[in-house]
Formats: C-alpha cells, sequence, structure tokens
C-alpha cells in the first residue's frame, strides 16, 4: 500500500467535486434543504391531547376557569384522584394531570391559587401546547380579577422544561441528512468509473483496490466534514438546536457514521453495473434508516417483531448516540457501545468494498 | 539455464493463452513472442481477440488457460506495470479533470515524482499537439483529442512496452505520421510499441505483425514475410486469403 498513490486517487477525486458546479451545491445545499424542511414541517400545530383533570376544589372557581378552556389542544377527561391521573401519564396514556385543590376558589380569591400541572415532557410542543392553552384560559377567566393571582406549577414525568420538540428532533435528522449524501456520493462513485472504462485503466497501473477505496474514502470523508459542519452549524443557527454535551463530539459521531456509510455506498457501487443499479441502493438504505431507527418514531413506538431489525441498522446507534449527546449531555465513555459499533460499522464497510473491487473482471 | 539480460527478455511471450467468455473463445490458444525494441501490430477485425489479449497481458482478467509473461513477470504482471503504458480502445481519461490533471493522476500512480511529471506533461503534450489545451476539462475537447490525452497518458513515463489499443482512430493523416516517427524513436531506444489496428495499410509500418481472426492466431512475423507467403501485394489481401485458407478443411 502507497499512501501517494492513496493521495493521488483523493487529489484526483476532489478535484472531480471542483469541476462540478452542480454538485457543489448539492453537497451545500441539499443537506440544508433538508433540515430546514423538516424544522419548518414539524412547526405544526398540536391537537386533542389527552389531559386529565382532578378537580376536588369546592367552590366555583375551577369550573369557572375549565369552562374558558377553549379550542381542540386539549381534550379534557375528569379523573377521581391524583395518584390514578399521575400512573396514566407515566404510562403514556395521558400527556397532562391537572389538579385543583380543594380551596382553589378561596386561594384565588386570596390571590395566591396555584394549579399543579404534571406533564410529560418528552415531546416539547406538546407540554407547550397544554401550558399555552392553560395560561390563556387563565386570562380568560380571571381577566382583570386576578388573572395574576392563579399560577401554574410544572411538573415533569419525563423531559423538562427547556426541551423542545426540534432539540429532540434533530440528531436524528441530522445524521438523516449526513446518512443521505453520503450514500448518494459513495453509491456513485465506483460504478461512474466503470461505466467509462476507467477501472480498467486505473488497475493497469501498480493501483490495488484498498488503495482506490481509500482514496475515495479520504475524498469522500472531507466532503462529509463539510456536510456535517453544515448540518450541524444550520441546526445551531437557524433552530437554536439544544447540544447539551460537546459538539466536536457530535461532530466526531456523525463523521464516523459518514464514513461508514461511504464503505456502504461504495460495496453498492462496485456491485452494480451502471448508476442505475447503484441509486436504486439508497432507497434500500434510506427506509430502514428512516423507520427502524428511533429517528421519527421512539424505538419503543416500532412493533415488537420488527424490533430486532434496528439492531441491524447503523443509524439505530447513530442517532442514539447523538442524541444522548445532545439532549442528555452524554461523554465518550457514556456513548462508548454506539461508538463502537459505528467504527466496526465504517471498518468492516470500508474493507468489504476493498474485497468487492477486484483487479481482474 | 541462461540468464538473460533484461534487454534480452521478451516483451511478451504468451503460450496457449486462452480465455472464454461462456460459450465464446474469444481467444484460442495464442502461442506468441513479441521481441523487445519493435513496433508490433496485433491486426484484425473486431472480434478478433485482440483486446482480450491486451487485457489478459495487463493481468485485467483472468485466462482460462495458458499463460503469458511480460517484461519476464507471469501474468498478472503486478510489479512491472509501472514499466508498461496502457492506452484503452475507450477513451480512458477523466471528462470532467483537466488534460494537465489526468496526467498528473496516472504520472503519480506509477509511482513518478512532481517534477518529472511536469517536464513530461510538457513533452508529450507537445507530441500529441495539445499543449495548448493542458488546462481544459477534457470534456470540452473533441474526440480526436481525447484520445491524444489518453495516449499522452500512456506515454507520460516513458514505459519500456506499450499496449495501444488502437490509437490512431480519429487522428488526422499529418498526426498520424508523426506519432509512426515518435514509435521509431521509442523503438530504436529499445522501448517496445504493440498496436493493435484494423488498417491494415497502417499495419504495414510495423516491424512485425500477427493477424487475429475470431480468437485464433492466423499468421504472424514480418508483414514481407506473411505477403510472400500469400502471394499478395498488401496485408489486406494477406489477411483475405489467410482467412479463406482457415475455413477450408485440411486434406
Amino acid at each position: 500500500m502507497n499512501p501517494r498513490r492513496i493521495a493521488a486517487v483523493a487529489r484526483k477525486s476532489l478535484s472531480q467535486f471542483r469541476h462540478d458546479r452542480r454538485t457543489l451545491g448539492f453537497v451545500v445545499g441539499m443537506p440544508l434543504l433538508m433540515v430546514i424542511a423538516f424544522g419548518y414541517t414539524f412547526g405544526g400545530s398540536v391537537h386533542d391531547v389527552r389531559t386529565l383533570v382532578v378537580n376536588e376544589d369546592l367552590g366555583p372557581m375551577a369550573a369557572r376557569f375549565m369552562g374558558n378552556i377553549t379550542g381542540d389542544t386539549l381534550s379534557l377527561t375528569s379523573y377521581p384522584d391524583v395518584a390514578s391521573a399521575r400512573a396514566e401519564v407515566v404510562a403514556g396514556r395521558a400527556w397532562a394531570v391537572l389538579s385543583f385543590p380543594q380551596n382553589f376558589s378561596q386561594q384565588l380569591l386570596a390571590r395566591n391559587a396555584v394549579v399543579d400541572v404534571l406533564l410529560d415532557g418528552s415531546s416539547p410542543p406538546i407540554t407547550s401546547a397544554v401550558l399555552a392553552s392553560l395560561r390563556a384560559a387563565a386570562e380568560q377567566a380571571f381577566a382583570g380579577a386576578g388573572g395574576a393571582a392563579l399560577s401554574l406549577s410544572p411538573d415533569y414525568v419525563y423531559g423538562s422544561s427547556s426541551t423542545r420538540f426540534i432539540d429532540s428532533f434533530a440528531p436524528g435528522v441530522i445524521a438523516l441528512a449526513v446518512l443521505m449524501v453520503t450514500t448518494i456520493f459513495s453509491v456513485i462513485v465506483i460504478v461512474r468509473e466503470k461505466t467509462g472504462g476507467m477501472l480498467e485503466r486505473l488497475f493497469s497501473t501498480p493501483l490495488a483496490p484498498v488503495e482506490l477505496v481509500l482514496g475515495h474514502a479520504a475524498a469522500l470523508s472531507l466532503v462529509a466534514v463539510l456536510q456535517s459542519a453544515v448540518v450541524l452549524g444550520a441546526a445551531i443557527l437557524l433552530f437554536q438546536i439544544q447540544i447539551v454535551g460537546s459538539v466536536p463530539l457530535a461532530f466526531g459521531i456523525l463523521l464516523l457514521f459518514a464514513v461508514g456509510n461511504q464503505g456502504l455506498g461504495i460495496v453498492a457501487s462496485a456491485a452494480s453495473r451502471n448508476e442505475l443499479q447503484a441509486v436504486q441502493f439508497i432507497p434500500l438504505v434510506l427506509f430502514p434508516s428512516l423507520l427502524l431507527t428511533g429517528v421519527f418514531y421512539p424505538l419503543e413506538a416500532i412493533p415488537g417483531g420488527l424490533r430486532p431489525l434496528s439492531w441491524f441498522v447503523p443509524m439505530t446507534y447513530a442517532n442514539d448516540a447523538l442524541h444522548s449527546v445532545m439532549l442528555r449531555g452524554w461523554g465518550v465513555g457514556d456513548v462508548g457501545l454506539d461508538l463502537v459499533v459505528l467504527a466496526a460499522y465504517a471498518g468492516l464497510s470500508l474493507l468489504a468494498a476493498a474485497v468487492f473491487i477486484r483487479r481482474q473482471a | 539455464m541462461s540468464i538473460l539480460s533484461d534487454r534480452e527478455i521478451p516483451a511478451i511471450l504468451s503460450k496457449d493463452l486462452s480465455k472464454r467468455f461462456g460459450d465464446v473463445e474469444a481467444l484460442r490458444r495464442l502461442t506468441l513472442l513479441v521481441p523487445r525494441g519493435v513496433t508490433f501490430g496485433l491486426l484484425g477485425p473486431n472480434g478478433a481477440g485482440k483486446t482480450t489479449a491486451i487485457r489478459l497481458w495487463l493481468g485485467l482478467t483472468a485466462p482460462s488457460a495458458g499463460t503469458a509473461f511480460v517484461l519476464g513477470r507471469r501474468i498478472p504482471p503486478r510489479d512491472v506495470l509501472p514499466r508498461i503504458g496502457y492506452m484503452p480502445q475507450d477513451v480512458a481519461v477523466y471528462t470532467d479533470l483537466t488534460v494537465d490533471e489526468n496526467l498528473a493522476l496516472f504520472g503519480r500512480l506509477v509511482g513518478m515524482g512532481a517534477e518529472a511529471i511536469e517536464d513530461r506533461t510538457e513533452e508529450v503534450l507537445e507530441l500529441v499537439d495539445i499543449a495548448s489545451r493542458r488546462h481544459d476539462l477534457v470534456s470540452t475537447l473533441s474526440g480526436g483529442m481525447r484520445r491524444r490525452t489518453s495516449l499522452a497518458a500512456a506515454l507520460l513515463h516513458d514505459p519500456d512496452l506499450l499496449l495501444l489499443d488502437e490509437p490512431t482512430v480519429g487522428v488526422d493523416p499529418e498526426l498520424r505520421a508523426a506519432f509512426w516517427t515518435y514509435f521509431r524513436d521509442l523503438t530504436d531506444r529499445g522501448k517496445t510499441v504493440l498496436i493493435t489496428t484494423h488498417y491494415m495499410e497502417e499495419a504495414a509500418q510495423c516491424d512485425r505483425v500477427a493477424l487475429l481472426h475470431r480468437g485464433s492466431l492466423l499468421a504472424h512475423g514480418p508483414p514481407a514475410a506473411i505477403k510472400e507467403r500469400t502471394h499478395t501485394a498488401n496485408l489486406d489481401d494477406a489477411f483475405l486469403a489467410l482467412v479463406r485458407a482457415a475455413r477450408e478443411p485440411t486434406p
């Protein structure tokens, strides 16, 4: 193996990108578009949130309050006691519990009433919709009479008050953007050499298949660095995505994931006779990554029979690692298993690519 | 056992070299010696097995039977590949790179240094007459110019053995004459130039030729000897005579 030859292939590959403006635009524009599209698509309104009401108020004020909860945001159901209502939230069968104490009306008149709101905070848009709806109702019910005298006291079963939906969602979308673009590029890269007769020409020199694979991977990794930076940057700057943990670690996870995807793409490319065959691998990689990995639905929402499949989709580990770093603030040690799996994915896929590309037809 | 000096080792020694693609016998027991320092023409119509022979010699495909030695190395001849220049029949240069970038890639792949690449690039581009277009993308060049770029890439590292698959297709007569002058220069310096062509009049300029037909070797030797043996005035007629003779059942 000769590093000069590897560098020669990498350099050639980068020059090809440089000469193709449209492709260069795609490298930057495509992930940006995805982040923006997803960001706005999920800015829609929330409705019919199942909310349990435990009303022990002996006076009329709690009823008046609830009478002013309008619109379709909340779907109210009366519940006898706080403990059983809470159990519903823990089990994921309700999103919120409102509880009014016996002396709520008296407290309100004394201008220090408190409504306890117990929330499942794992879905921030729902959390904020519930709270906004309640604030509006309080305003309407007691305007002038003592709106300021009523306060909401939120308590979280899951999540926290500063988690937004886009935050909980961003790690998966970011990984998805990187997955799409890296796969699209790498799946084309070898088949392009094949169709032009270039592969034979390259192998009429001392270039070894592993050198060709590593050269392409080196060039594509630089592209992946750029893409990861664009995606993370857009998420942070445009949508103020929270990153509780280390940004460089998140970046490293993305890069490792990108290299693995490229290896897989190169294998698919080597297995294809032309571009059309090659691009067919894209949905094959994309859909399991989209549906089985916790990007859009929590892993727990995947039907039991399909659940083991998610262990074989690398996106599962990339999503889990990014989610943990960005939202929980976990460090390298905490996402160690994910990193090991992603590193193995990168190593094995590149190795497979090198084995798959034969010098001899 | 004699010890040969490098110059005495044949450029190519093919022994019963055969290649089958499914039911098609692309090359049938090719036994052939290409000495050093000659221009050698591999002749025959499309499908005769010329390109298959070259791909076998380069190790780009594995033989079904037989073997060959290229510059003394049994195929696949990986460690002598830097001493071989190959120009495939298809224009094998990157159309989305400039002429310069293409040459630099192939120079680096055969182990040339930056300075050597720079010096030789100028030389070979002058020779193939596209020096003025060296900074242009290959996609902006005409078909003939692309072929010349491909030839330049094969010549860049001054190889001991040149395998040129139809190098003069789409090249105007003046430039073709210049190529032949250059090929002569190369053989004078001890280099070997193997050319495939289906232009018989061009083949007549070779020191030696081999005539292939449907994967089989019909004849080989100096063009004059082949003409004499077949009692013909040119290689075209010689070829036709040999094909007819091959078809006639042996008594």
